[in-house]
């Protein structure tokens, strides 16, 4: 019942997103100065959450920002979102750092499943500004408990494992699951809720 | 278990079994994992609110306006390099310790590892020393990640300074008494810059790169700033330079107040052409 709410944006095509990642398209240099002054904040506080250096942070920050201009093409409006792709590319290139990856085997990689990743808005994606869905999923993953919080944010912010999470908290493996599972499903309810 | 594999918090069995049935091509499963990876992606709000640099901004527009220029003046870009002459002998011996520099912490690097799986040996024994080992631990784990970091920085630095593919731009001091600087820019991996016996900047002040645009008018894009080591020496990266080499005319190298500046405020000290 819950999920039958999860759909794509039937106006995704009316996206101002969208329409700027066209114009990148069109080399419009304007388009890319709005997207980043948009997202660079967020997807920057993300990458430094995770690589937790300034000067690594702005590179994969750049890294980023230059693969969206160069590689615009790649992103499919019909596959999702914008921001969902764009903050998903951004914490790949980080976890890609903070494993420290060299640039040799990341380039060996294919970067495909990566680019087309295929992201899915649910109906109450709606018009929530950025400040307000920070303060909304700050303030409900707030209330989950503390060891629950703590393995959700290793598995976003570190690439941890389920098992990875265990041995890091001491835990058992099934309690992990069951913490990562309950808390992104009351997530889920909690921002179909604020909708 | 969607929500677990788009966190990519999935062990590989598990995930492959996933994988394996969305290969299948199940709609409905496909879906859910779409919707899943929306979830994740809010998850970037619990970050601490941060701002990049200014500086960044600079060297990002410059690039992308550099290169939206460029699309549009010639559809066809040549790419075509010169290979370098060969490489001078303190260059090679830059290049030697560089590569003992790698060997030498590829050796810390196993040991830090070793110390690391001990430090979990010791941990699962010892459960009422859980707190101390896990400080030993997390210690470890970032001496490590510092160490490779480092191994990586100079695998790449060593990759632009051997590979043939690499551009050689010679930089001469101007109106100083000074050696000149020497720049490797290869196309993939960036530049790396070097100097040798180079005057201290003065106070706090930095030595910053520049790239001057071929494009008539075009501003100097800021790059890396560096001071010197007590002899004079620096290696520097640029892993990203703000524009191609095909743009460029020419490098220049200022001084700075530390922490650089977004436009040159004096006049170059050294200065090369692409060649």
């Amino acid at each position: 019942m819950f999920l039958a709410a999860f759909s794509p944006k039937d106006n995704r095509e009316a996206s101002p997103d969208v329409a700027l990642v066209r114009l990148l398209l069109q080399n419009d240099v304007g388009a890319f100065e709005t997207i980043y002054n948009k997202y660079s904040r967020i997807v920057y506080s993300l990458v430094l959450r995770i690589v937790q250096q300034s000067g690594p942070a702005e590179e994969v920050v750049q890294d980023v920002f230059l693969q969206l201009w160069r590689n615009s093409a790649q992103y499919d409006a019909a596959r999702g979102p914008f921001m969902p792709w764009l903050l998903t590319l951004a914490r790949n290139r980080a976890l890609d750092t903070l494993r420290l990856k060299s640039e040799r085997q990341r380039r060996l990689e294919n970067q495909t499943d990566e680019l087309f990743s295929v992201v899915v808005a649910p109906q109450y994606e709606e018009e929530l500004d950025q400040k307000r869905r920070a303060e909304r999923v700050r303030s409900l993953v707030g209330e989950l408990n503390p060891q629950q919080k703590r393995a959700i944010e290793l598995a976003y912010f570190q690439g941890l494992s389920h098992s990875e999470i265990a041995a890091e908290l001491k835990e058992p493996l099934g309690t992990v699951k069951s913490w990562i599972r309950n808390g992104l499903i009351r997530l889920k309810e909690g921002l179909h809720t604020a909708s | 278990m969607y929500e677990a594999y788009a966190l990519g918090a999935l062990d590989p069995p598990e995930r492959a079994a996933l994988e394996a049935h969305l290969g299948t091509g199940c709609a409905e499963c496909a879906k859910a994992v779409a919707e899943a990876r929306w979830l994740a992606a809010q998850l970037a709000y619990l970050a601490p609110e941060s701002s990049t640099s200014d500086m960044l901004k600079g060297r990002l527009m410059q690039t992308v306006r550099s290169e939206a220029k460029a699309k549009s003046s010639s559809p066809v870009s040549a790419t075509s390099r010169t290979t370098p002459a060969g490489i001078p002998y303190w260059l090679s011996a830059g290049i030697a310790a560089l590569l003992l520099l790698t060997l030498h912490f590829a050796w810390d690097a196993h040991r830090v590892k070793e110390e690391l799986r001990a430090a979990n040996e010791r941990n699962q024994r010892n459960e009422q020393m859980v707190a101390s080992t896990e400080n030993e631990r997390v210690a470890i784990r970032q001496k490590l990640a510092a160490m490779e970091e480092q191994m990586a920085k100079m695998h790449r630095e060593t990759a632009i300074l051997t590979d043939p593919a690499s551009v050689k731009i010679m930089l001469a001091a101007q109106k100083i008494q000074a050696p000149q600087m020497v720049a490797m820019w290869h196309a993939k991996y960036g530049i790396v810059l070097t100097g040798q016996k180079v005057p201290m900047p003065s106070g706090n002040r930095v030595l910053q790169l520049w790239l001057i645009p071929k494009a008539p008018g075009g501003k100097p894009m800021p790059s890396m700033t560096v001071r010197p080591d007590a002899n004079g020496n620096f290696v520097v990266l640029v892993s990203n330079p703000p524009a191609a080499g095909s743009d460029t005319k020419a490098l220049a190298i200022t001084e700075e107040p530390a922490g650089g500046s977004a436009a040159p405020t004096t006049t170059p000290k050294w200065v090369g052409a692409m060649t």
